[in-house]
């Protein structure tokens, strides 16, 4: 007999690990050794795009950063490739690494705010053809606001 | 370089086609822009065509529909600035003096129905990153915060542009809307609401371009003072993708400016000098941006100038006077060619109720997906 056991996964490869038992959830990166430009996604082409410097390190990012800008959408787009939930948020975080990353971004979307600071969290984006949860990134928007000092 | 001039130009009406292909009616702007050229089809020499979503070898398929004269046709695809990439191949083929006569054409018939998108990569479509509005209102919102410009201020150019388009019979839209209507659209993406965004629609241009001694009437013809064509500086912000900005090294010239100054440069006019222009409205805001960074005003200055109609038809810098992409609709590849267009009908002083008095120089700019940024300056 075979039941298929559904299982939690990224809705991704290369952009997440997603940690474990004692490990926190990281973003994948990396940063050039020339420059030190730092990029999320990863660059795979083994060049940086900003000093075409051939050296780049595999770095973990914070979880945790500055909300550069947001939106939240309630017309999805077309083409049927997202199938997660109807109003949805995202925008961009910039992390301590010096890093801008875009993102979807968690709930209350009321505390969205420019200048806010924002963490890491995995939550179900959706659930893939054969039941499987599939499970992404997104940075949930803090109480208080840092530009509110 | 020689001069090159525009001594043919047409549009369709900008339109939902949905008996026509987009060849057949792609056909139709090319023999129109012919007779206004007051050419033979035998005497063009080549062919430089742009579009989207019309898949292998369209150009070819829309000419097969004039004659087939064994003359060389180029298909580009450059997102929404692929009629404004055609047509500066086309230009500079006759300003190098490789061809006397050249027709740049853009064309398209929007896909119905969902639009399968090779613009983003597959994690962002899963993320729902591939919303443009969305992307633009990620723009909206830095330009706010960075400027104080109002969801008020974009209603007004949702405003003058819809009333511009009630004057231009090829639009797709020609019915005004007023700033509460725009308000009290639905929300497509905080801050954008629906009547901030342009409509698609279907529809070609189609341009002869030549050099002075294929003009047959010189009092029509418009002279291409430049055309230049640019893409991502490192650092550019221009969502989604790698393309949000770069923390450690932002650009300090976006690939706009840098589009505007080449543009400039060439043409060896200033924005001072120019008298109407087409900017990209894809979304309301975008055309205040765009006014700014195409060094018409200082950053944070164009939603004021809007406010006090500097541009309006009668204002100092008519701005959009076709109705823009709001009114007429985004066709993606045959667009920028609907801009240029309207400058072409500008400059002759044929434009009718939305003329612009005396207009001698002016500048059309588009850009799209990749992102790429095309500036033509035409004068008179």
């Amino acid at each position: 007999m075979s039941t298929t056991q559904k299982t939690a996964k990224p809705f991704a490869h290369g952009l997440l690990d997603m940690g474990g038992p004692g490990a926190e959830p990281r973003l994948l990166g990396n940063r050039c050794r020339g420059c030190g430009e730092v990029f999320f996604p990863r660059k795979t082409g083994g060049v940086c795009t900003h000093c075409q410097s051939e050296i780049l390190e595999d770095i973990e990012l914070s979880g945790h950063g500055t909300i550069s800008t947001f939106t939240i959408v309630y017309q999805p787009p077309a083409g049927g490739f997202y199938k997660g939930a109807v109003p949805y948020a995202y925008g961009t975080v910039d992390l301590p690494e010096g890093v801008r990353v875009l993102t979807q971004f968690a709930e209350p979307f009321d505390r969205l705010a420019l200048g806010g600071m924002a963490e890491m969290v995995i939550e179900k984006l959706s659930v893939d053809s054969e039941g499987n949860d599939l499970l992404t990134y997104r940075f949930r928007p803090a109480e208080e606001r840092e530009g509110a000092r | 370089m020689r001069e090159a001039f525009i001594s043919g130009a047409a549009v369709t009406r900008w339109d939902y086609y949905e008996n026509a292909s987009c060849h057949q009616f792609g056909s139709q702007a090319v023999l129109q822009a012919l007779r206004d050229a007051e050419l033979r089809w035998q005497d063009v020499q080549a062919v430089f065509c742009g579009s989207v979503y019309q898949g292998t070898g369209s150009g070819h398929q829309a000419i097969r529909e004039v004659g087939l004269t064994g003359i060389p046709i180029v298909n580009v695809e450059n997102a929404c600035s692929s009629a404004a990439s055609a047509f500066m191949l086309a230009y500079q083929m006759v300003a190098a003096g490789v061809y006397d006569v050249a027709l740049a054409l853009g064309m398209e018939k929007m896909p119905r129905g969902p639009i399968p998108s090779t613009a983003f990569r597959d994690w962002e479509l899963s993320l729902g990153f591939n919303l443009q509005p969305g992307n633009y209102a990620l723009l909206t919102r830095k330009y706010m915060e960075k400027t104080g410009a109002t969801e008020r201020d974009f209603a007004l150019v949702s405003v003058k542009n819809r009333a511009n388009g009630v004057l231009n019979p090829n639009a797709r839209f020609r019915k005004p809307v007023n700033v509460e209507e725009v308000m009290n659209s639905r929300i497509i993406a905080e801050p954008l609401r629906l009547l901030h965004c342009c409509p698609l629609a279907d529809g070609a241009a189609a341009f002869i371009i030549c050099n002075r001694e294929k003009v047959k009437n010189a009092s029509r013809a418009v002279r291409i003072a430049s055309a230049v064509l640019t893409s991502a500086c490192y650092g550019d912000e221009y969502p989604p993708g790698d393309l949000i900005g770069s923390v450690r090294f932002p650009s300090t010239e976006n690939l706009v400016q840098l589009s505007a100054r080449k543009a400039y440069e060439a043409a060896g006019v200033g924005p001072g000098e120019i008298d109407t222009i087409q900017v990209y409205d894809t979304v309301s805001p975008g055309e205040l941006w765009d006014i700014e960074e195409l060094g018409f005003c200082r950053e944070g200055e164009a939603p004021g100038l809007l406010r006090d109609g500097a541009f309006n038809l009668s204002g100092k810098l008519p701005v959009n006077t076709d109705g823009g992409l709001l009114s007429r609709g985004h066709p993606l590849g045959a667009s920028a060619g609907g801009q240029i267009f309207e400058l072409a009908v500008q400059l002759r002083g044929e434009a009718g109720p939305r003329q612009v008095p005396n207009a001698r120089v002016g500048l059309a700019h588009s850009m799209g997906a990749g992102p790429n940024s095309a500036v033509t300056i035409l004068v008179k």
